[in-house]
C-alpha cells in the first residue's frame, strides 16, 4: 500500500491519513511530491484524476480525499480501530470528521499549516475566531462525552483525531489562545510518535511555498534540530 | 428516525440525505426548519440548537444518536441499513464512490458560490468565472467516467450515496443552463427522473420563503 502525499511542512490534507495510518499501526510506503512547482500537477494526475494529494494506492484500488482514505483504511483494517467501536460515538466521530473535512474555511485560509514556522500570533478575522471557538467546542464536547478511555477525542486515537491533527498544528504555529482542556488535547496529539516523525521530516524539508509563508519574502524557520 | 432539514428550495445539504433515504426506501419523519432571513438569524439557530450543536442542517436523529454533516449521515445509514446498499458492494467501486463523495463534500466552492441551489428559479444561463468552469469540467469528468466504467444509469449502476451527494449539483447545472457532455446529461436525466426528485421539487415549489443570499439575480427573484 502506498500513500502519495505533498510537502510535510505544508500539506495538511496529506498529514491526516498519514498520521491516522501510522498511529493505527497500518504499514504503508510513502511517495512525497513537492507541491506547486513545475511538473507537480502532472505527477499527481498520474495517480488520481482529481489532481489532489493525498492518494492511497492499494493494488487496484485508488482512493483520494483524506476522509475517503480513512474510511477505506477503517474498512480494510477493522482491527486497527480507526473509528470508535460504540455506534453513537462512531456517528459523532464521523460527524466531527466531516465537519472538519468541509469546514473552517476562514481558519484554514488565515492559518495555513506550517510546521517550521516559529510560533507567533496572527490577528484573526471574526470568521476565523468563530472557527476557533467551534473547534474547541467540538474537542471539549467529544472529550467530555466519549473521552474517558484515553487522552484523545474519543478516548483512544481515532480517525477524528487524524482529521483534526493539522488544526492542532495551526493553533501552535499561530499561537492561537485556547482553553485548558483544548490545550491538554493538543499536548496529547503532539506527543504521538507519528506526530514527531512527521514533524522531524517537515523541519528538514527545503521546499518553500511563498503563498503559504505569511512573512514572505522572509521565511522564519525553526532549526531542524528543534524536532 | 427524524431528519431535520432547511428550505427545500435552497438547502443543498439537506437535499442529499433526504433523497438518499427516499430513493433507497428508508422511512423517516421530516422536520423542516425554515432558514428565515438573514441567513444565520438567531431564531433559526435557536430552533436548530434543540437538535444539533453544530448549528447546521441537515441532522439525523435516531433515538439518542444525532448525526450531522451529510457524509456522516450517509455512513451512519450505510451501517444501520446494510441491505439498502448506500455504498456499492464492490470494494473498488466503493472506494471510488467514497472518494468522489468526499470530493463533493469539501469541494467545488466556486461553482457552489456562483450557482446556489434554487429549485424554483427558471432555467436561465449564467456566465461563470474560470474557477467555476473548472469545477464544472471536473464534475462532468467524474460523472462521465463513472457512467462509462459502471454502465449507468446512476454513477455506480444502482442509485447510491454518491448520487445523493451530487443531486444538488444536478439541480444547479440544470437551473443555470450549464452545458455538459452527453454522458453527464444522460446521468442528470436519470437523477431528475427519480420519484424522490419529483417529490422534493414539488415541496420546494410550494415554498414561499425567499433567501436573498441564495438568489443569484437579486433583487430580482426569478420564479416559474
Amino acid at each position: 500500500m502506498k500513500l502519495v502525499i505533498g510537502n510535510k511542512n505544508y500539506s495538511s490534507w496529506s498529514f491526516r491519513p498519514w498520521i491516522g495510518l501510522k498511529t493505527a499501526g497500518i504499514a504503508f510506503d510513502e511517495d512525497v511530491i513537492s507541491l506547486y512547482v513545475e511538473g507537480s500537477r502532472e505527477q499527481i494526475l498520474k495517480h488520481s484524476p482529481a489532481g489532489k494529494v493525498p492518494i492511497l494506492i492499494d493494488g487496484d484500488v485508488r482512493v483520494w480525499e483524506s476522509l475517503a482514505i480513512l474510511e477505506y483504511a477503517a474498512e480494510t483494517f477493522p482491527g486497527a480501530g480507526l473509528w470508535p467501536a460504540d455506534p453513537a460515538a462512531r456517528a459523532h466521530a464521523r460527524a466531527v470528521a466531516a465537519e472538519m473535512h468541509a469546514g473552517f474555511a476562514a481558519l484554514r485560509e488565515e492559518c495555513t499549516m506550517n510546521f517550521w514556522r516559529p510560533p507567533a500570533k496572527r490577528a484573526l478575522s471574526a470568521a476565523a475566531q468563530a472557527n476557533v471557538a467551534r473547534v474547541q467546542d467540538i474537542w471539549t464536547c467529544a472529550r467530555e462525552r466519549y473521552g474517558a478511555g484515553g487522552p484523545f477525542l474519543f478516548g483512544r486515537f481515532s480517525a477524528a483525531d487524524a482529521m483534526y491533527a493539522p488544526v492542532v498544528q495551526r493553533f501552535i504555529a499561530y499561537d492561537v489562545g485556547v482553553s485548558a482542556p483544548a490545550r491538554a488535547y493538543m499536548v496529547s496529539m503532539t506527543a504521538l510518535p507519528a506526530w514527531r516523525e512527521w514533524r522531524r521530516a517537515a523541519l528538514r524539508e527545503t521546499w518553500v511555498i511563498p503563498k503559504f509563508e505569511y512573512d514572505w519574502p522572509q521565511v522564519p524557520r525553526l532549526p531542524a534540530e528543534a524536532a | 428516525m427524524q431528519l431535520v432539514i432547511g428550505n427545500k428550495n435552497y438547502s443543498s445539504w439537506s437535499f442529499r440525505p433526504w433523497i438518499a433515504m427516499k430513493a433507497l426506501g428508508i422511512p423517516f419523519e421530516e422536520i423542516l426548519i425554515p432558514f428565515g432571513t438573514p441567513l444565520g438569524n438567531p431564531d433559526f439557530k435557536q430552533r436548530l440548537a434543540a437538535f444539533t450543536p453544530a448549528g447546521l442542517v441537515p441532522v439525523l436523529i435516531d433515538g439518542e444518536v444525532q448525526v450531522w454533516e451529510t457524509l456522516a449521515i450517509m455512513e451512519y445509514l450505510a451501517e444501520k441499513f446494510p441491505d439498502k446498499r448506500l455504498w456499492p458492494a464492490d470494494r473498488i467501486a466503493r472506494a471510488q464512490a467514497r472518494a468522489i463523495s468526499s470530493e463533493m463534500h469539501a469541494g467545488f466552492a466556486a461553482l457552489r458560490g456562483e450557482c446556489p441551489m434554487n429549485i424554483r428559479r427558471p432555467v436561465r444561463e449564467r456566465a461563470l468565472p474560470e474557477a467555476a468552469r473548472a469545477n464544472v469540467a471536473r464534475v462532468d469528468a467524474i460523472w462521465s467516467d463513472c457512467r462509462t466504467r459502471y454502465g449507468g444509469p446512476f454513477l455506480f449502476g444502482a442509485f447510491c450515496a454518491a448520487d445523493a451527494m451530487y443531486a444538488p449539483m444536478v439541480a444547479r447545472l440544470n437551473t443555470y443552463g450549464i452545458e455538459v457532455g452527453k454522458a453527464a446529461r444522460a446521468y442528470m436525466d436519470a437523477v431528475t427522473a427519480l420519484p424522490a426528485w419529483t417529490e422534493w421539487r414539488a415541496g420546494a415549489l410550494a415554498e414561499t420563503w425567499i433567501v436573498p443570499e441564495d438568489e443569484a439575480d437579486w433583487p430580482t427573484v426569478l420564479s416559474a
